[in-house]
């Protein structure tokens, strides 16, 4: 009896610790969008604001009106996470598609080709692509970033997996009848990988919106920029007295990465989780 | 009706196939395997497109592993790898066993909402708000321990400090990555062998030390790796907060890629650092392929 009551204090403790730190780690967040509604002259003011003290949406009319091309920059971002979603789902569903269900000469190790990818980080392949964008006139667009991502060898893998687990004797019956591969892939497998699809295109956005690397070394000029190598330089550009002005712009920045994780906690923990899971 | 052969299928197959592949393959080859392979090559040369470009061998790996300032940013790096793999896997695993026993479910969706929310926002926005927090004189941080009586840190302008504050907030960041995984682990501990464990009477820890950790092993070891590949890659966190400095305390590799292919234009040495980045990641990866293979047929 005593043991269990004991138990149900260690129990208690464990829950009020994880409690007081998982504030901590919302903590930043909570910040930045209260800062983001202070007058910018009290910015600086101690103490910090947890809390928005108003909902005073002057801040954020200051970054559109800024030297710095927020809307632009913002586009860009967008633009370039769409292209790249959208890219991705397209080419690894197609390749998954083969690795996972037709027979052809070299097959698998095609496919190892493609898992060996995943090994190399982006500081082994940025020189050459800076050097060829240079030659080609991609540097400085941020469609060149998009470009650069339109497949990936985790997306490939993550379909493959999926596509694998899924019985495939309706695809078998098509073939008989006669149906060709296309046909095949459009009207029976497509339609049953939408969990892994999304999946896939929730990871993919998320990941090419927070690219810093990359952006940073192929995208140099304001208006061609990313929102997370911008953020960065309007910090500089608004230094002292505009911290209130800065915390807007981030708030925009990580607003549809924290509404799409709200919306699909779920999808996007397995996800994510799945996208370390690879090897 | 048309019969199809059998030889007609598999041919049909085949084209099906590479069509389907091609798409990838090209944007793989072209954005992937070519680029690698030029940096392979680019790391054994001295880069000069108007003077023209000559062979050098290995001159440029030797000035990496001779030069003070490159073994400084290399022994960097490392460190902060360490230090961040331990905290990243060791806070991820307490975290995870502390989700492990009998709560409420509101409670446990709450804690992976609050505690997975920085893994997936940019290092880059999360490094500015914790640069404000890190601050010497306006720090949110110095602020609360000076009101507490306090001395206040000088976080991230000092070379004692700077790398451990980099490390305290990566891991803040990516724990909760870890503690997801290590969750999923432990669920699959098999319940009847805890369960016989509780009657024996063995306590919490021995239960963990005997049973659970041996049994998550492979994926605590996956955590490791997994870590490690992406802390030797550090970038944007420490160039918002620190810029690699005071002094080059906390300048890491990709920080010294970037400088010296795109500001000093040394291309081949350039090339030479990511080539040596990496073949240490390939060697963790290896590593591990091996190892997993071997707790698998156990």
């Amino acid at each position: 009896m005593q043991t269990k009551s004991a138990q149900r204090w260690i129990d208690r403790i464990i829950i009020a610790i994880m409690a007081v730190l998982g504030v901590f780690m919302v903590l930043p967040f909570a910040w930045l969008f209260s800062m983001s509604f202070r007058a910018p002259g009290e910015a600086y003011k101690m103490p910090p604001s947890f809390v928005p003290p108003n909902l005073d949406f002057t801040n954020y009319w200051a970054v559109l009106h800024s030297s710095v091309p927020f809307l632009q920059i913002y586009w860009n971002s967008l633009m370039v996470a769409v292209v790249v979603t959208l890219g991705q789902l397209i080419t690894c569903t197609l390749a998954a598609f083969a690795f996972a269900r037709l027979k052809f000469p070299g097959r698998d190790s095609i496919f190892f080709v493609f898992l060996v990818g995943l090994m190399f980080p982006a500081q082994v392949t940025i020189i050459p692509i800076y050097l060829g964008f240079a030659k080609v006139g991609l540097l400085n667009h941020p469609i060149g970033l998009a470009l650069m991502y339109l497949t990936s060898s985790f997306g490939i893998f993550l379909v493959r997996q999926f596509m694998r687990s899924q019985p495939k004797a309706l695809e078998e019956a098509a073939l008989m009848d006669g149906a060709g591969y296309f046909k095949i892939f459009y009207r029976i497998s497509l339609p049953q990988l939408r969990p892994a699809l999304s999946a896939l295109g929730i990871i993919t956005f998320t990941q090419t919106w927070n690219y810093y690397f990359q952006a940073r070394v192929l995208l140099e000029p304001h208006a061609a920029m990313t929102l997370p190598v911008a953020m960065d330089l309007l910090r500089g550009y608004m230094a002292s007295g505009n911290l209130s002005v800065v915390m807007a712009a981030m708030s925009m920045a990580v607003l549809p990465v924290i509404l799409i994780f709200l919306l699909a906690q779920k999808l996007v923990i397995e996800g994510v989780t799945m996208s370390g899971i690879k090897s | 009706m048309m019969l199809r052969t059998r030889s007609d299928l598999e041919k049909a197959q085949t084209r099906a196939g590479y069509l389907f592949i091609l798409p990838s393959s090209v944007l793989y080859a072209v954005f992937v395997l070519a680029p690698v392979i030029v940096t392979f090559v680019l790391s054994f040369t001295y880069y000069d497109p108007m003077a023209g470009s000559h062979w050098v061998g290995l001159e440029n790996f030797q000035r990496f592993f001779t030069g003070d300032r490159s073994l400084q940013i290399f022994g960097n790096t490392l460190c902060f790898s360490l230090f961040a793999v331990t905290g990243n896997v060791v806070v991820g695993l307490l975290l995870a066993l502390a989700l492990n026993r009998a709560m409420p479910a509101f409670l446990l969706y709450l804690f992976r909402l609050a505690y997975f929310l920085p893994v997936i926002i940019a290092a880059a926005f999360v490094s500015i708000v914790w640069g404000y927090f890190y601050g010497d004189d306006l720090g949110v941080i110095n602020y609360y321990l000076v009101h507490l009586g306090l001395p206040s840190v000088h976080w991230l302008t000092s070379s004692q400090t700077a790398m451990m504050s980099i490390v305290i907030m990566d891991v803040w960041k990516n724990t909760g990555f870890f503690m997801i995984i290590f969750i999923a682990a432990l669920q699959g501990v098999p319940r009847n062998i805890m369960d016989a464990a509780i009657m024996d009477g063995s306590s919490y820890w021995r239960r963990f030390f005997r049973i659970v950790l041996p049994w998550i092993s492979p994926v605590v070891f996956f955590a490791i790796v997994y870590a490690s590949i992406g802390a030797l890659q550090v970038y944007e966190s420490i160039v918002i907060l620190t810029r690699g400095g005071p002094g080059d305390v906390t300048r890491s590799m990709s920080i010294y890629i970037v400088e010296e292919a795109f500001d000093n234009f040394e291309i081949g040495y350039a090339a030479s650092i990511s080539v040596i980045m990496t073949l240490v990641i390939l060697v963790i990866t290896t590593i591990q392929l091996f190892a997993s293979r071997r707790w698998v047929r156990h």
